[in-house]
């Protein structure tokens, strides 16, 4: 099966509001391609999406995260398995896409193209939802347990190399970063991005009060 | 760390409404992680490696916690290429408090090469950095530090030493 197509299998289950935590390959463009949202967040280090997940997930425990890593990206942060699973937030679904190869630099393979089996791992890990999903079918109906469930959830979906020709998304770090700190600002109705100065900082003698 | 550096600091860090630290065990560190994991109005997250807690600690900010990540220089150096591409690039800031292995205070040789290479590499990062080492400074520290990192959105650094780390 192919990326492209778990990620339109799942789409119907992913709500307007669910935060979406991408890796830096291709799958951001794909899954902005399908659902174009500020709610999707890009994290530019291997391996890091996972774990800029699961802060989300403990900072916003009412909201759906929703992580989209893939072999390379997990195996180069394989911690982060046991953090997650020791932290098991219910509103987190991890999801990653196992082409067996660094697709986007250079297609060298990864160890999951041998004898590594990540869904293994994770259940090792400590999670009590670890699923691999095999064929499309498979991907479908555990995406929807995922997403319509309340617990923690992994599924290791084996895909083959490739990507769907859509457009490259055009936001930088800084850029997706702003846009999704004041998406996050209209659904949670408060200021996350302020250029005040905190309180505590400003010299008493200067009588500011509050800026 | 003794009762009152194990104290003071995590007072500064309620202080500043630091609400999340996640960390990894060390020995120094210890008594203030306990410390930590028992304070209600912290959200403690034991990690397994210190650069998850760089992406850990971006998430939460993202999602409108105040993080910090306690963490030795040993790890410090291995998150710089997260500290430099997700926070500096992304304009996450990250209160750091570092312990200062092999830094003047040390007593075991095989830390000295991680505590030559600690300041520059933060100069090198373009992170400001206070060095802590006197109990009676390190709250003021950890307050300036964190107002810091609110107001230019980086990672900025307070090194634990001395007083304030054996």
């Amino acid at each position: 099966m192919k990326r492209y197509e778990c990620l339109e299998a799942m789409l119907p289950f992913v709500g307007e509001d669910d935060l979406v935590v991408t890796n830096l390959g291709r799958v951001r463009d794909e899954w902005q391609h399908l659902r174009p949202s500020a709610g999707n967040y890009n994290v530019f280090v291997l391996g890091l999406c996972s774990s800029v997940g699961l802060g989300l997930a403990l900072a916003l425990p009412h909201r759906r995260v929703i992580v989209l890593d893939s072999d390379g990206s997990l195996l180069i942060n394989l911690p982060t398995l046991t953090t997650i699973a020791d932290q098991n937030p219910a509103n987190l679904v991890h999801i990653m896409f196992d082409n067996q190869a660094y697709e986007s630099a250079g297609g060298g393979r990864t160890h999951t193209a041998g004898r590594a089996d990540l869904a293994m791992i994770a259940r090792g890990a400590g999670f009590e939802n670890a699923i691999a999903a095999e064929s499309l079918e498979d991907f479908r109906a555990t995406a929807q347990t995922a997403l319509a469930g309340s617990e923690l959830f992994f599924i290791a979906a084996r895909v083959e190399i490739g990507s769907a020709p859509v457009p490259s998304n055009p936001y930088d770090a800084m850029e997706t970063t702003y846009r999704f700190m004041r998406h996050l600002e209209q659904l949670e109705d408060k200021s996350l991005l302020s250029l005040a100065p905190p309180e505590y900082a400003i010299p008493p003698h200067l009588g500011w009060g509050r800026h | 760390m003794n009762e009152t550096a194990t104290e003071t600091i995590k007072d500064a860090l309620v202080e500043v409404g630091v609400n999340l630290v996640a960390t990894l065990p060390e020995g120094n560190f210890q008594p203030l992680i306990e410390k930590l994991e028992a304070e209600p109005r912290i959200k403690w997250v034991p990690l397994a490696r210190e650069e998850e807690g760089v992406g850990i600690c971006a998430g939460a900010y993202m999602g409108g916690m105040t993080p910090a990540l306690l963490l030795m220089n040993s790890g410090f150096l291995d998150s710089t290429n997260a500290l430099a591409t997700l926070n500096l690039m992304a304009g996450i800031p990250l209160l750091l408090l570092i312990g200062y292995s092999g830094g003047v205070s040390e007593f075991l040789w095989m830390h000295s090469q991680v505590g030559v290479a600690t300041e520059p590499v933060l100069r090198a990062l373009g992170l400001m950095y206070e060095r802590a080492e006197k109990l009676s400074e390190v709250a003021a520290q950890v307050r300036e530090c964190q107002a810091l990192a609110t107001i230019t959105k980086r990672p900025v650094a307070v090194l634990l030493n001395k007083e304030c780390l054996r």
